[in-house]
């Protein structure tokens, strides 16, 4: 609010307040003598005039004062100015009317959603406008899009596609919509009507840099606020897989943007199906999270967490990518079983991955020897271990299979293990070419420790707080050598022996990869199943083969209304996309890339015909769109950019003129009633 | 004695006022307002109209053919005194109808005709009458005191006709000196304006009544003046002097009649509260009126002063 005044040297005239002053304190007596023969009466009436008198004198001081006053300020042409008023147009010119058609107008509020509400009002207000305003319409979601390409005169035709918007989807991208209006009016002043929920914590900010452009140039945007009143709304939020300390674990995050807490009944559906109900009490206006332990083996793929929510149902589902889980089930082939259990190669190997039979790990060790291995599934077993098998010959061919299409192979060292028949089985498979065994210290010598391990890996990654140590009291006295070989992209040195001779090697083959560890897993070469460090990385190593890092197809997220790139594993596959209802969805090749615009959210797959996907794809709604609350409006931000636009003007000049006539008058009326004396 | 011709035409029309005023007062009064009760016989007296005629003495009338009254020694001491204020205040007024030469409407005129008809109506009456004037000039006698002989009426007619208002009345010590001199049992009547602060006078009034004095208080005024009759305002000023006041009439008129309200209230509860009568009496109004309201105490016909 502020006082101006257009000839502000008039307030000088004030002064003339000394005039009243001086006439209220000069004697007015009367010239006329007259004898008086009643004077004790005449006394009398003095005494009681002047008790009524010093009060009607102050009284008429006062508004002689507030005449000269009044005057003063009605010759300064005093203004009242004050912030608040929404701008106007003249109802004619240039206009654009830009509506929302974002995921939150689809809010249901008293009956209809927002976005119908806003098309009754743009529609509503388009029939107020006179013949020959110059109209252009724009929508926005996640993208801004003219509807008509320049201003029209047509107003009927701008009324009918304003009726005929629909619910884009995707988040608010009000400041594409404000560029594009202001390429409609090109430049030249015109008022844009703005009918959006301006719901959301960037929805108005992320647009201001436009509105200060638009505002700049002569235009004004009037905005049309459409809301629910209160605003509700609940949204899950995220839906996450990821390991906690009992296992696998879904965490959920719901948010209530409401004004009451409430309770909202969810689901958790699992790639193979199996639903996981449960039920979230979430604050008003806050966020809940809670968690959902997976079952101990499980289907990888994309799960969805549902929420009951009757408001605003876009984004009451969520996606969530979820490896296979409990998929470690390994089979370990002794090449080496022993007279008794103890003596068997593999005895602290499957104790160690099934310290409790397997009850809590999620790990299901299968032992078999050499002979009954006839046939390997990926689907059923992740992992295989060749423990001191003297031959694979037998099985080389289904386990290089099993390894291309996904599974996983750890070999292991002994006495057993001929360089020249796993050379001439596996060769394709082995991360280097394995030579003769070699002695590094006599039999009553502890032998060569392990070098630290790097603990960026991820089979090491849990040491990193403490245990890193352990790895360098495992020492063997004999392990495989290894022809010389060089770390690439598919051949990776985990760990090494103290002497710089290879500990444990990996490669890629295919989907799958290949393991070797070059000493033995029982105590025939060192004390490593003795150590403490021996069951947390064999436990690691399963996990990692063939747990976490599981399943063959790469997991990607995306935005509904959001274009994703997905690159392509060979640039000559050309897969499709199919959507979440198994539609194909419209995608381009470009390059090593496929690229599609989810329209809906769900789980989309990348793959060929007839073939395992290559990648699963979650696509979610765009969070910020179920934040159905206004954080900051287009009219503070446009009265931030340009406060006069909001500056309402009051003229006092004609109210002080009326009112110093009126007190002129008063002042007069006084005097004549109070000049008895 | 003051053979001015200006007083001698007062004078003239002091008798002719009261001749003709007590004429007016007797029409329908055929006896004296007194009736005497006493039993102890004084002496006879001629019969003159008003006289009460129960007390003809029939036997006397058949022997002397005479018409003679039985006097009681109670009537014959009923001594009569009027005190006239003639204070330079009571020279104003402009509605007087008293028709006094030079003093023609003011309040002064009005009250030395009222007096001398009074004088002239009790004389008849065969009363000792005096004549006490407060205030004033130009008088030979300040007190004269009651008495019966014809020449003492006409002493007491030059005196008023001789006096004119002038100078401040002080009235409370006036009024406590004649009721040092006043006898017991005698009528009293003032007139006067009571243009002093009555809380400073009335007290002294007790002076007159402690004597069982009949005490009359005719209360003159000058309805122009109670009424601030004036159309321009000016500064008023009193006569006695003192401090001019600026008065615009039209204004103050309102407020005015309450202070006259207040006033004559105060003046009347002060009167009554000694024992006395409170008459008030108009210059404007018809003087038989006022007569008949002091000498025979007909107050409903006492005018209103608004």
């Amino acid at each position: 609010m502020a006082l101006t005044a257009l000839l502000p040297w008039a307030l000088g005239l004030a002064a003339l307040a000394i005039l009243p002053i001086l006439a209220h304190l000069s004697k007015q007596v009367p010239k006329s003598k007259r004898e008086f023969g009643a004077m004790l009466l005449a006394k009398r009436l003095s005494k009681r005039l002047r008790r009524r008198r010093r009060m009607k004198d102050w009284l008429l001081l006062l508004l002689r004062l507030l005449v000269v006053a009044l005057l003063a300020l009605t010759a300064a042409g005093l203004e009242f100015s004050y912030q608040g008023g929404i701008p106007t147009y003249a109802g004619s010119g240039r206009v654009v009317v830009v509506l929302d058609q974002s995921l939150s107008m689809s809010l249901t509020d008293t009956g209809s959603s927002l976005l119908s509400r806003a098309r009754a009002e743009a529609i509503a207000e388009i029939a107020e406008m006179p013949p020959g305003t110059q109209l252009g319409l724009v929508v926005y979601g996640t993208e801004a899009r003219r509807v008509t390409p320049e201003l029209t005169e047509d107003l009927e035709s701008v009324s009918a596609r304003v009726a005929a918007v629909e619910l884009q989807g995707g988040a608010s991208n009000l400041r594409d919509a404000l560029h594009e209006a202001r390429e409609l009016l090109a430049g030249e002043p015109g008022a844009v009507l703005l009918f959006s929920d301006e719901a959301g914590p960037d929805h108005v900010t992320g647009a201001e840099s436009e509105l200060a452009l638009l505002v700049a140039g002569g235009g004004v945007v009037i905005p049309k606020p459409v809301a629910a009143d209160p605003p509700r709304n609940v949204a899950v939020l995220q839906a996450e897989y990821g390991e906690g300390i009992e296992g696998g674990q879904v965490t959920i995050t719901v948010a209530n943007y409401g004004t009451e807490p409430t309770e909202t009944a969810c689901e958790v559906t699992l790639p193979d199906g199996a639903a996981v109900p449960i039920f979230i009490d979430v604050p008003a206006g806050g966020e809940a999270t809670e968690r959902v332990t997976v079952p101990r083996e499980a289907l990888g793929g994309v799960g969805r967490v549902d929420c009951e929510d009757p408001d605003l149902p876009f984004d009451n589902s969520a996606y969530f990518h979820l490896p296979r889980v409990g998929a470690s089930r390994v089979l370990v082939v002794d090449g080496d079983p022993g007279d008794t259990p103890t003596r068997s190669e593999v005895y602290f190997l499957e104790r160690a991955l099934a310290p409790w039979g397997g009850a809590r790990t999620g790990v299901r060790p299968d032992v078999i020897t050499p002979a009954g291995l006839t046939t390997l599934d990926p689907d059923i077993h992740r992992v295989v271990f060749l423990a001191n098998v003297a031959d694979p010959r037998p099985f080389a061919a289904e386990l290089m299979a099993f390894v291309r299409n996904g599974g996983n192979l750890v070999i292991t060292g002994g006495t057993n293990i001929t360089a020249e028949r796993y050379e001439a089985a596996l060769g394709p498979l082995l991360p280097a070419q394995i030579r003769r065994p070699r002695s590094l210290a006599a039999a009553d010598e502890p032998g060569v420790p392990l070098e630290l391990p790097d603990l960026s890996h991820e089979i090491f990654a849990p040491f990193a707080r403490s245990g890193r140590g352990l790895f360098t009291r495992v020492r063997s006295r004999r392990v495989l050598t290894l022809e010389p070989y060089v770390d690439n992209d598919d051949v990776t040195t985990l760990l090494n022996w103290e002497g710089g001779l290879p500990a444990m090697v990996e490669r890629k083959v295919g989907a799958g990869r290949v393991v070797l560890w070059t000493g033995s897993i029982d105590l025939s070469w060192g004390d490593f199943p003795l150590q403490t460090a021996f069951m947390p990385m064999m436990q690691r190593l399963v996990a990692y083969l063939g747990g976490e890092s599981g399943g063959t197809a790469a997991r990607f997220d995306g935005r509904v209304g959001e274009s994703l790139v997905i690159p392509l594993p060979d640039i000559a596959l050309e897969p499709d996309v199919i959507g979440p209802d198994g539609a194909l969805v419209r995608a381009r090749i470009d390059g090593a890339t496929i690229v599609f615009t989810p329209e809906a959210a769900g789980a989309y797959q990348m793959k060929l015909p007839d073939a395992p996907p290559i990648a699963w794809i979650a696509v979610n709604v765009p969070p910020n769109e179920s934040d159905v609350r206004v954080y900051k409006s287009v009219r503070a931000s446009e009265e931030e950019l340009e406060p006069e636009l909001f500056t309402r003007r009051i003229d006092l000049t004609p109210g002080f003129l009326g009112l110093s006539i009126f007190m002129l008058l008063a002042q007069a009326l006084l005097a004549v009633r109070g000049s008895s004396t | 004695m003051n053979w001015d011709p200006t007083v001698l035409s007062r004078v003239r029309h002091l008798h002719l006022r009261a001749r003709v005023l007590t004429d007016a007062l007797l029409v329908g009064e055929h006896r004296s307002r007194r009736v005497g009760s006493a039993v102890e016989f004084a002496d006879y007296l001629e019969y003159r109209g008003g006289m009460d005629l129960r007390h003809l003495d029939w036997r006397v009338m058949g022997r002397s053919d005479k018409l003679v009254v039985k006097r009681f020694e109670t009537e014959t001491e009923l001594a009569c005194t009027v005190v006239v204020d003639l204070s330079a205040d009571m020279g104003t007024g402009g509605t007087g109808v008293g028709g006094y030469p030079d003093l023609d409407k003011s309040k002064a005129g009005y009250a030395l005709t009222m007096a001398a008809t009074l004088l002239f109506f009790l004389h008849r009456h065969g009363e000792p009458i005096g004549l006490e004037i407060v205030g004033g000039e130009g008088m030979a006698h300040v007190s004269l005191p009651p008495r019966s002989s014809k020449n003492h009426l006409q002493l007491l007619f030059m005196q008023l006709a001789s006096v004119q208002p002038a100078g401040r009345a002080e009235l409370s010590p006036a009024l406590a000196r004649i009721g040092q001199r006043v006898r017991r049992r005698s009528l009293c009547i003032v007139i006067t304006d009571g243009m002093e602060e009555p809380s400073e006078w009335l007290p002294s009034m007790k002076a007159l009544t402690r004597r069982k004095t009949d005490l009359r208080l005719v209360h003159l005024f000058d309805r122009g003046e109670w009424t601030l009759n004036f159309k321009q305002p000016g500064l008023f000023f009193s006569p006695e002097g003192g401090e001019a006041l600026p008065i615009d009439p039209g204004g103050a008129r309102e407020l005015f009649g309450e202070v006259v309200d207040e006033y004559v209230a105060e003046v009347r509860a002060g009167v009554v509260a000694v024992g006395g009568k409170h008459i008030l009496a108009a210059t404007d109004e018809d003087m038989a009126v006022a007569l008949r309201s002091v000498i025979f105490g007909n107050v409903a016909s006492e005018p209103t002063w608004r």
